[in-house]
């Protein structure tokens, strides 16, 4: 990702009013890792595993934070029990935001991600989850608030999958 | 000693804790034990509830939060370990009551903890120093009921022989939605603030 789409990334949380975000780093978006501790504005806090991360911002936002979860595509399959029992059962909103990998305009396909890719929207179809893929910077900041607003009216998860010039 | 004794030693020490159960027997223990505590929540589903614990004791880092697990749960979710060691919260109490069965399957099937697996060595290796089991009613007091009113991260391992109380009480007709909502109007009131998502019109 060029540094200009990870500035904007970040912007656009944090005007969405995102304040804390649970990760597991991947290869596609990281560059917002050092910008976001450099900025100070969002509390990021790592994570074992995506499972986890989703229980952790699911508590941050009980506790009255504006949480966001940053995960690679693989997210989704190992967080199902969690985004399915504290995302929609209890029903606590979090953004998600994945790094395509796998997916059609993936610049950086190869066979480790695509059969991963490939199921991953009929993934979070099958959960429920509400998402928009995002290629392009255009109205980045936008859809960040769209989706953010979405997650909390609807009092459950919503994902934003990052692939196209993301996904260089 | 059996789980509820531990509970009925806690209950009469809250004040303004948090304490989240996970889906085991002990939720239903508790909560007819201190059904009017309003910072009780229950998260719904094993595996999950020490992962949420950590969010709000991050979120809130002035207000305790005491997590009931079951080590059928624990087992479930390793990986909260190493998490929970790093991030060393101050304001966290992790209460395992290891009965080393899963007693849900009403056949009490042993869990790992039942042979070679020790919670206490796994929670030290990952960088909780403050992890203890104890075995008794008298431990408990001396390094459980810490945990309910004092300071630090407690990592504290109950071993307990199964008891089946939880069966005769009648369960809470109380849904996760309306925990949720009770525990937020809870914060929103104790803490004089709007949590986000239950602001909005």
């Amino acid at each position: 990702m060029e540094p200009i789409l990870a500035e904007k990334l970040v912007h656009g949380l944090k005007a969405a009013g995102i304040d804390f975000m649970t990760y597991l780093p991947e290869s596609r978006l990281s560059q917002i890792l050092p910008l976001l501790r450099e900025d100070g504005t969002v509390q990021l806090v790592g994570a074992a595993s995506e499972q986890e991360a989703i229980t952790i911002a699911a508590g941050a936002a009980l506790g009255g934070k504006r949480v966001a979860c940053y995960m690679e595509s693989t997210g989704p399959y190992v967080s199902a029990y969690s985004l399915l029992t504290v995302g929609k059962q209890m029903g606590v909103p979090i953004l998600l935001l994945i790094g395509f990998l796998g997916s059609f305009a993936d610049q950086r396909n190869s066979f480790l991600y695509v059969t991963i890719g490939m199921r991953m929207i009929p993934t979070l179809e099958g959960l429920g989850i509400e998402y928009r893929v995002v290629e392009d910077a255009e109205n980045l900041e936008r859809h960040i608030r769209d989706a953010q607003r979405v997650s909390d009216s609807m009092r459950q998860p919503a994902a934003l999958i990052f692939s196209g010039e993301f996904a260089r | 000693m059996i789980r509820r004794e531990c509970l009925e030693l806690m209950a009469p020490l809250m004040t303004d804790q948090l304490v989240l159960s996970s889906q085991s027997g002990q939720r239903i223990e508790w909560f007819h034990l201190a059904p009017q505590h309003e910072g009780n929540l229950l998260v719904g589903m094993m595996g999950c509830a020490t992962g949420v614990g950590m969010g709000l004791a991050l979120a809130l880092p002035h207000r305790r939060v005491i997590v009931l697990e079951s080590d059928g749960s624990v087992l479930l979710s390793l990986f909260n370990l190493p998490t929970l060691g790093n991030l060393n919260l101050s304001n966290l109490t992790v209460f395992v009551f290891d009965n080393e069965v899963y007693s849900g399957s009403t056949m009490s099937e042993p869990t790992a903890t039942a042979g070679k697996t020790d919670l206490e060595a796994i929670a030290r290796a990952s960088g909780i120093e403050n992890a203890v089991t104890v075995h008794d009613v008298e431990g408990f007091k001396e390094h459980g009921l810490p945990g309910v009113t004092g300071e630090g991260l407690h990592y504290v391992v109950c071993k307990v022989e199964e008891s089946l109380i939880h069966r005769e009480i009648p369960r809470p007709n109380v849904d996760l939605a309306e925990y949720k909502y009770r525990f937020v109007r809870y914060i929103e009131r104790t803490e004089g603030i709007t949590v986000p998502f239950v602001g909005l019109g």
